[in-house]
């Protein structure tokens, strides 16, 4: 089944470092992962593990100190980090999208919320003023806001911030991108909205089959609407599966970290389980795996040895040295249901 | 936009600065009607006496002098000194007249074009960032250690006399400013995500510097700029002053006050004898500067985001 499905952007290898003063961050370091039309991938982890810095790069969006050093980015076919920056910039909003974390400054406030839809619209498809703005009512309409026809006039302090995401969505899907990044795009707001946001991402994508990147650290909307999840750590992809998968068995100390600390109603549990430790600074990463620190797996070998990613099954990849004891802990059953 | 203009209206400094700048500017915009100008270039001072005395207000022009303009075929419109003539007979109301034309082409000309040069070093500057922004700071900075009336002394001595002269002067050593207040600003806007966001969206940088960072930033600069069109007159002034600047007779404010250098104390006995000489182009000066300063203060406090109360 998967297979039959058509590969809408490949990510060999991706490695982004930041040249500061201090020495290299390497805030991503080698990071693969598949995107299949229509599909939902899900990019989950702490801040600081490299998240957003990877969905920049995709779309080559980062400036001096930050540079993408090695990697592959294949999107219908094409490396992006071979094109030149004319060519990238037609990528850029038609085909492939962004949303941003923060709604209250992703629009500029100086123009109106029409003005900044029309924009993108006149830039990639070479139409009028009067068309553009037209077709931003349609977008505004479309993504849920009352009135367009006022809205599309007013500026961004006029909105409130469920209002502006809605906005920053009809931007981001002006010129019907196939592939859109989302960049924890709910965080910023109230619990209730999340969900229509999400919702109304997922409606307009299935509209023409677009495949959805979202970026994360909650649980809940990645169960909520991710065919396949990648859970990055300290830069690198430490497991890689299928929504069940990930959820059911997972294989990564680190996943068993985050799926066994979402709080519990069915179970009584006297503390919340967490993950001791915090994620390591980048400049001075620990020996071997990266993880060791912080994992109660960790024997010896992990403190010397980095472990790669390895297939333990068709589809399910995993960064560890002891599957077999996080096996074990799983088959215990403390996992949620999905 | 209306906004601001209310506040401008509604604040009783920046009214008074209005009122002045009105003023100034229909004398400007009626000098020919005002005082019709004698010679092909208007800007030229008519002399009414060879008298080096400065003569007091409204002493008429004397015979010798009308002879002569009658024998060049001018048509002489006016025979009464209104403000008196400053040293060489000059006359000062027609000085005062076409003086505020070039008081107003100095002002403008020298802010705009200075202004327009900072702005674009600034935005390429804090925009591409790494060693263009190096290599053009560095220059700023070098521009910034000379001392500003001394460099443009010495650069229109060096060009020769003359307002052009001055005016390339002035721009050459008054760019730095602007290109430092727009490069501080742009730096801290670019971080916004909205400029992330326009890029994402394919936006290209140039439009992004015009469309997306300078209505941000460009705030600050233009009341910079609205502040320095007076100090740029006074030191246009102050190089005429020190005779580097218009050439002799020219409509200028600095040279007249230039002119009465020698008759500021008056004579023996007679304190303030020749008061007229120094008096009407300095409170000329005085009034245009100021006119200048009361807008760009206005325009501080109605642009800057934390008086304004909406951010």
């Amino acid at each position: 089944m998967e297979n039959k499905k058509k590969l809408l952007l490949e990510i060999k290898d991706l490695k982004t470092h930041f040249f500061t003063e201090d020495g290299v961050v390497k805030a991503v370091d080698g990071v693969d992962f598949e995107v299949y039309q229509g599909e939902t991938l899900g990019i989950v982890g702490e801040s600081g593990c490299g998240k957003s810095v990877t969905a920049f790069s995709i779309l080559r969006l980062l400036d001096y100190p930050g540079k993408t050093v090695d990697g592959e980015v294949i999107f219908k076919g094409e490396n992006l980090l071979k094109k030149t920056e004319d060519e990238m910039r037609e990528i850029r909003g038609k085909e492939i999208a962004m949303i941003f974390q923060e709604p209250m400054t992703a629009l500029n406030p100086v123009f109106t919320v029409g003005f900044q839809i029309s924009e993108a619209l006149m830039m990639h498809f070479k139409i009028s003023k009067e068309e553009a703005k037209k077709k931003s009512v349609e977008l505004l309409k479309k993504v849920g806001i009352p009135i367009p026809e006022q809205r599309v006039n007013e500026y961004p302090h006029q909105l409130s911030g469920g209002m502006r995401q809605r906005a920053m969505i009809a931007m981001a899907m002006s010129c019907d991108p196939i592939l859109l990044i989302a960049d924890e795009p709910t965080t910023a707001l109230d619990v209730t909205i999340q969900a229509q946001i999400l919702d109304l991402m997922m409606t307009l994508l299935q509209e023409f089959n677009g495949s959805l990147i979202m970026i994360t650290h909650d649980l809940g909307v990645i169960a909520e609407i991710a065919d396949r999840i990648a859970i990055m750590y300290a830069g690198k992809v430490v497991e890689y599966a299928d929504k069940k998968t990930i959820f059911h068995h997972p294989l990564h100390p680190y996943t068993l970290g985050l799926l066994t600390s979402i709080p519990r109603l069915d179970i009584e549990m006297k503390r919340l389980n967490v993950i001791p430790g915090i994620v390591p600074n980048p400049l001075h990463f620990p020996s071997g795996c990266k993880f060791h620190p912080r994992c109660r797996f960790a024997t010896d070998r992990c403190k010397k040895e980095e472990p790669s990613l390895i297939k333990i099954e068709e589809g399910h990849l995993v960064k560890c040295w002891n599957v077999d004891k996080v096996l074990k802990e799983v088959k215990k059953g403390l996992l949620v249901e999905v | 936009m209306n906004r601001i203009l209310k506040k401008l209206f509604s604040n009783a400094t920046s009214l008074v600065g209005i009122i002045l700048l009105v003023f100034f500017i229909i004398i400007a915009l009626f000098a020919p009607a005002i005082t019709p100008p004698l010679f092909d270039d208007p800007y030229q001072i008519p002399r009414m006496s060879w008298d080096i005395n400065p003569q007091p207000p409204g002493s008429l022009m004397s015979d010798d002098m009308k002879e002569i303009y009658g024998f060049m075929e001018k048509e002489v419109k006016w025979e009464k000194a209104i403000c008196g003539t400053a040293e060489g007979g000059y006359d000062i109301f027609y000085g005062l007249i076409w003086g505020t034309r070039t008081a107003f082409k100095i002002g403008i000309i020298t802010v705009f074009i200075s202004m327009l040069v900072g702005i674009i070093l600034g935005s390429i500057s804090a925009y591409f960032g790494g060693w263009i922004d190096e290599i053009l700071m560095r220059i700023t900075d070098i521009f910034l250690s000379f001392p500003f009336l001394v460099a443009a002394m010495v650069l229109t001595t060096v060009l020769g006399r003359g307002l052009d002269k001055v005016m390339i002067a002035l721009i050459s050593f008054g760019w730095m400013g602007y290109a430092r207040l727009i490069r501080g600003s742009i730096l801290s806007t670019k971080e916004e995500t909205f400029i992330m966001a326009a890029k994402a969206l394919g936006v290209s940088d140039t439009k992004i510097i015009w469309k997306h960072l300078l209505p941000n930033t460009i705030f600050p600069v233009m009341v910079q700029g609205s502040m320095n069109i007076g100090s740029m007159v006074i030191t246009a002034a102050a190089l005429s002053f020190l005779g580097v600047g218009a050439p002799v007779g020219y409509a200028d404010w600095g040279q007249m006050v230039s002119f009465a250098r020698n008759w500021i104390i008056g004579s023996p006995g007679h304190a303030g004898q020749y008061w007229y000489a120094v008096f009407y182009p300095g409170i000329f000066i005085v009034l245009f500067v100021l006119s200048w300063n009361l807008i760009g203060d206005t325009l501080r406090d109605i642009l800057d985001p934390r008086l304004r109360g909406e951010l």
